[in-house]
């Protein structure tokens, strides 16, 4: 038979589109899942350093760290490919956005628009993040508490907790009205606790911050 | 004592060549139960018979006097003026092309999606015109009135983010039209023929979930718990279809 790609010319029903946005919506949900831990394992500083040191000490042992960090690394990467499809790139439809949204003085849009700029800064400094730490194991709280009294780590911290947490906590929100899982009676009762879970992870973050920064080393 | 009203309304004739996009003041004097619908009667007979804008019914049924108040898109005959502040600001939807003014023609972007969704019942049934009409249950067509309440106004095509930005996307209106002959037992399509519809990022997938049609909805038609519905659904769909063998 013949080798033609009929498919440029007459395009045959697809199910690419939904198998994405599920994808989409499970790599959200697991790094939410990922961050929310993170925030409370890294916090286990303020308990004590041994107890963070223990911790950290588990998931090496285990090789959780060795291995499930390139895997975070690489979901976060798959989730922004995925993401991607949404996000506005061109400066036409950047402009269409935004004009949209301060026309709109509509939460949930400026939500989105907070969502997708933080997603570029969560990218690029997530990154850093994990390449830092990932190439200098094994984590312990001297070596966190060094690099935050280092300075300009602390600044960038200080930038990277609460772009973390607002982009999960809205995605949070925004996966359960999405799929349906909030319904739109429970809708306004669900957004005023994602808010305060966000604003206690931020919270949490620069309380583990300040911890590090006055840690004797 | 009443108010002062005053009205910042956009202005463009594209038919004109020597139009140019502005801003327009004009000030009314507020009288009670004034609505938006009789409020901008009032300007163009009083004030400037070249103001365009659209209007049928008066009664939030026609959907044709759907326009951007104060930024949120909606109807102008069933908005009053004592629940907006004094200075008012008007624009027409965007999203639909602008005819002049505030009138736009949804009529033809409403054309072209009814048609791209087949918005029709599909039956091979043959119709009887002696024969008494079905029944179905009370419910049953009670759950598909509810979605069949919409009038076509535009409100929520122009609220959408995704549609502002993608001429290609359905919009809420088109989803929930779905949704409503998903429900409707004479309509015959399977559930690859809805998928193959909607299940695309023209359709649901490319619903970002903004809720600004769930907000500004003047029927309020339950269009955040449908569009989550029909997510669920198409989504399933497509998961199913991996463990069925091609037939």
């Amino acid at each position: 038979m013949a080798s033609i790609d009929t498919a440029i010319y007459v395009k045959p029903p697809s199910r690419a589109s939904a198998y994405l946005d599920w994808l989409q919506m499970l790599t959200g949900a697991g790094l939410i899942a990922f961050m929310w831990s993170h925030m409370v394992l890294v916090a286990s500083v303020n308990l004590g350093v041994n107890v963070m040191n223990t911790i950290a000490h588990f998931f090496e042992a285990t090789y959780m760290a060795q291995v499930g960090g390139p895997l975070i690394g690489a979901t976060m990467l798959f989730h922004f490919i995925l993401a991607a499809r949404k996000i506005p790139f061109t400066t036409g439809e950047q402009g269409s956005i935004w004009r949209h949204a301060k026309m709109l003085h509509h939460q949930d849009t400026w939500m989105w628009v907070v969502q997708a700029v933080t997603a570029m800064i969560i990218l690029i400094m997530g990154s850093v993040h994990l390449w830092t730490v990932l190439t200098d194991l094994p984590i312990t709280a001297a070596k966190s508490a060094a690099r935050i009294q280092g300075g300009f780590w602390m600044l960038f911290y200080l930038i990277l907790l609460p772009m973390v947490e607002l982009h999960v906590g809205i995605g949070f929100y925004r996966i359960g009205v999405k799929w349906g899982f909030v319904k739109a009676d429970g809708r306004k009762k669900f957004k005023r606790s994602e808010n305060i879970l966000t604003a206690i992870m931020i919270f949490i973050g620069l309380v583990t911050i300040i911890r590090f920064a006055t840690l004797a080393i | 004592m009443s108010r002062q009203l005053k009205f910042n309304i956009f202005r463009y004739n594209p038919q004109d060549p020597a139009s140019v996009p502005h801003a327009d003041t004009f000030l009314l004097e507020e009288t009670p139960s004034l609505t938006l619908f009789i409020a901008l009667n009032k300007l163009r007979e009083e004030q400037d018979p070249s103001l365009m804008f659209d209007f049928a019914c008066r009664m939030a049924i026609c959907g044709s006097c759907g326009m951007v108040i104060n930024g949120r898109p909606g109807l102008a005959c069933r908005t009053l003026t004592s629940d907006l502040p004094a200075e008012i600001t008007l624009m027409p939807l965007p999203v639909f092309k602008l005819v002049g003014d505030l009138s736009v023609d949804t009529g033809t972007w409403f054309r072209a999606t009814n048609s791209k969704i087949e918005s029709w019942i599909h039956t091979d049934q043959e119709f009887d015109p002696g024969a008494a009409e079905e029944r179905m249950e009370n419910a049953l067509a009670e759950s598909i009135f509810e979605l069949e309440r919409c009038i076509e106004c535009g409100c929520c095509v122009a609220s959408c983010g995704t549609a502002n930005m993608r001429e290609d996307f359905v919009g809420a209106f088109a989803l929930n039209r779905m949704a409503r002959f998903i429900m409707d037992p004479r309509d015959k399509r399977k559930d690859a023929d809805y998928f193959e519809v909607v299940g695309t990022d023209q359709g649901i997938f490319g619903c970002m979930g903004l809720l600004a049609c769930e907000d500004v909805c003047p029927r309020s038609i339950p269009l955040q718990d449908q569009l989550g519905l029909l997510r669920r659904k198409m989504g399933f769909i497509a998961l199913k279809s991996i463990f069925k063998r091609k037939g």
